[in-house]
């Protein structure tokens, strides 16, 4: 496996786990190299000293902070390990709470937790499944990559997952945004209920697996013709039938009525009028309850 | 505060109804802006792209994207080349699923955004906004941002609309690839009736403005230091203490973290039976439904006592 991004203990009570922590998402996209164009040489960044012109390797690159006089103050990794050696070294554990009350918005990255040898696996398992038995996510704290980060823990599965939850100031103001909202007429309750209808004909159960990146199979082809020396133009565009472009009243509920009835309409002939999309999954009432889509099982 | 910049225009389709959006980033970084400085002799590190065959540096102009497809060999894509990529639903975000919420696991969110309404899309936008409030539920789409695609999130977040990119499913690392140690024990029930006494004890709200980031501070501090050539020590290693035995160490953090509580007032409300039945069974009892399924009204019954023991569990 590789190696972790981060090595440490995870503490909650007086039980300290040691765990290393790795990346829970792979790079899957299609990475292009930066060419010189006159001779496709590839090009190379390379790090050069203002002040004498010449390449600096990596281990004499500082963090540099400006003071206000202009002043510069130089920290390496081991001084800023200094600033806050406990935290550096500790997830703490500082409560439980249920998923549902952080907003996915203050999510910023997901990391999976690895207990480092097998004594530490037996607490690693434990705390999974009390969290599970008792539907809580631990939250806690910790300084990672020269920042303190807010975090929150959950299991997966026999995995513990962990999530960096951004802080309130990280978040921005919405209130420009709802004051240009608030601006636009209230919308009708008719229009209101049409839209939840069509929201309701609609819902399925989320399945990651359903959605694959099309775009990144369209590069791929795209290269693929190029390497050929086939020339890429773009497809003509499809002449649709002109579809009612709704954004504003009266259309709107036009639009909104002939959606709500095309949709019922695909679903009465069991999707047989529908074109490209796969008939959706409904979700039945009895699955309400049903738990998290599993990922990367 | 100025309505923040907006990042992308585009289209949300939702049946035939088409709403015309703004993107703008919801967060921002507020780390400690760091520069690259020389360590021998403080000068400032510059980037320069260098030609490896030529060795001399390139201007921006003279820079294309290629794709490596055999070692050295590159296939060059143009920037309109890289456009027919995108495809000419590029600009919209077509919206054909909804979801619950809670469904989604959050190792899949990226990248939160605000969306605002586009030209003459305010009606559009307001009536989609209700919608998702009524239904609380996620609109599930998919566009095409930066020459990347993106599976997105859809929600109304009180007065906006907030738009959250999602990775693929095959974005995330299996499990199989993990190689997660296995204890070789299971738990007994006595330690796992235990810990699930600390957890109860441990409960919290989760209220965002009670957590700040202190290390920054303690950066900051840190850097005085060194401004006024205090030299900095590096830290030692901390000692983890090994638990000998998992469930007198759990009884301990119980009895510690009682201790803590005494000392404050009571709050029965906070109490929870460790005993209840497995969570996932909607029909056990209302609130281990409520656990599971997360509904949002649950939260008002998160009494303020609980709240505030939940303070000194967390201080």
């Amino acid at each position: 496996m590789a190696r972790p991004l981060w090595s440490g203990s995870l503490s909650f009570g007086l039980v300290n786990v040691p765990v290393a922590m790795f990346s829970a998402v792979r790079d899957m996209d299609v990475h292009f190299t930066q060419l010189h164009a006159p001779d496709a040489s590839p090009i190379e960044t390379k790090r050069v000293c203002s002040a004498d012109g010449q390449e600096v390797p990596w281990d004499q690159i500082a963090k540099g902070y400006e003071l206000e006089d202009g002043r510069w103050v130089l920290l390496s990794d081991e001084d800023l390990a200094a600033a806050a050696p406990h935290k550096s070294q500790t997830i703490d554990v500082e409560c439980f709470v249920r998923e549902s009350e952080i907003d996915p918005v203050y999510y910023e990255r997901a990391y999976v937790l690895s207990p480092r040898d097998e004594a530490a696996a037996r607490a690693y398992a434990l705390l999974g499944e009390a969290m599970a038995k008792s539907g809580r996510v631990a939250l806690g704290r910790f300084v990672m990559h020269a920042k303190e980060h807010l975090v929150s823990i959950r299991p997966r599965g026999a995995v513990l997952t962990l999530t960096t939850v951004r802080f309130a100031e990280e978040v921005r103001s919405r209130q420009e945004i709802a004051e240009a909202v608030a601006k636009a007429a209230e919308p009708s309750g008719e229009q209101v209920e049409n839209a939840a209808a069509i929201i309701a004909e609609l819902e399925v159960t989320f399945d990651p697996s359903r959605y694959q990146d099309e775009h990144r199979a369209h590069l791929q082809r795209i290269i693929k013709r190029k390497q050929k020396g086939q020339k890429i133009v773009a497809p003509k565009e499809k002449v649709e039938p002109a579809k009612p472009v709704a954004s504003s009243a009266p259309d709107l509920m036009g639009a909104l009525q002939e959606s709500l009835a095309r949709i019922r309409g695909e679903a009465a002939v069991g999707g047989a009028g529908s074109t490209k999309k796969k008939p959706a999954r409904r979700r039945t009432p009895a699955k309400k309850h049903s738990s998290k889509s599993g990922a990367g099982k | 505060m100025p309505m923040p910049r907006s990042l992308w225009n585009g289209t949300i389709a939702f049946g035939l109804v088409r709403v015309p959006v703004k993107l703008h980033s919801a967060t921002e970084s507020k780390r400690i802006a760091f520069k690259e400085r020389h360590a021998l002799d403080g000068g400032a590190i510059e980037h320069r792209r260098v030609c490896v065959k030529e060795g001399k540096e390139v201007p921006y102009e003279q820079i294309v994207k290629g794709y490596e497809v055999a070692s050295g060999e590159y296939v060059v894509l143009s920037k309109e080349e890289l456009a027919i990529a995108d495809g000419p639903q590029a600009r919209v975000v077509e919206v054909d699923h909804f979801v619950a919420e809670e469904e989604i696991d959050p190792i899949f969110y990226e990248r939160a955004y605000y969306l605002s309404p586009g030209k003459l899309g305010e009606d559009a936008y307001r009536v989609l906004h209700a919608a998702l409030l009524r239904s609380g539920r996620v609109g599930i789409g998919r566009f095409v941002f930066h020459n990347k695609e993106h599976l997105a999130a859809v929600r109304a977040v009180e007065d906006v609309i907030v738009m959250q990119t999602m990775r693929f499913a095959d974005e995330i690392v299996p499990d199989s690839q993990l190689e997660i140690p296995r204890a070789a024990k299971k738990a007994t029930k006595l330690e796992l009736d235990t810990a699930q006494l600390l957890i109860d004890q441990l409960d919290g709200s989760y209220e965002p403005d009670r957590y700040e980031d202190r290390y920054r501070d303690e950066v900051m501090a840190l850097i005085e230091r060194k401004a006024r050539g205090e030299a900095i020590e590096p830290p030692e290693r901390e000692q983890v203490t090994r638990e000998v035995d998992l469930l007198d160490v759990l009884k301990q953090s119980i009895e510690q973290q009682g201790a803590r509580k005494r000392s404050g007032s009571r709050s029965p409300a906070g109490k929870r039976s460790p005993r209840k039945p497995a969570a996932g069974k909607p029909s056990a009892s209302k609130r281990t439904a409520s656990k599971t399924t997360k509904v949002k009204p649950a939260k008002a019954t998160a009494t303020k006592a609980k709240r505030a023991a939940a303070k000194r569990g967390g201080s």
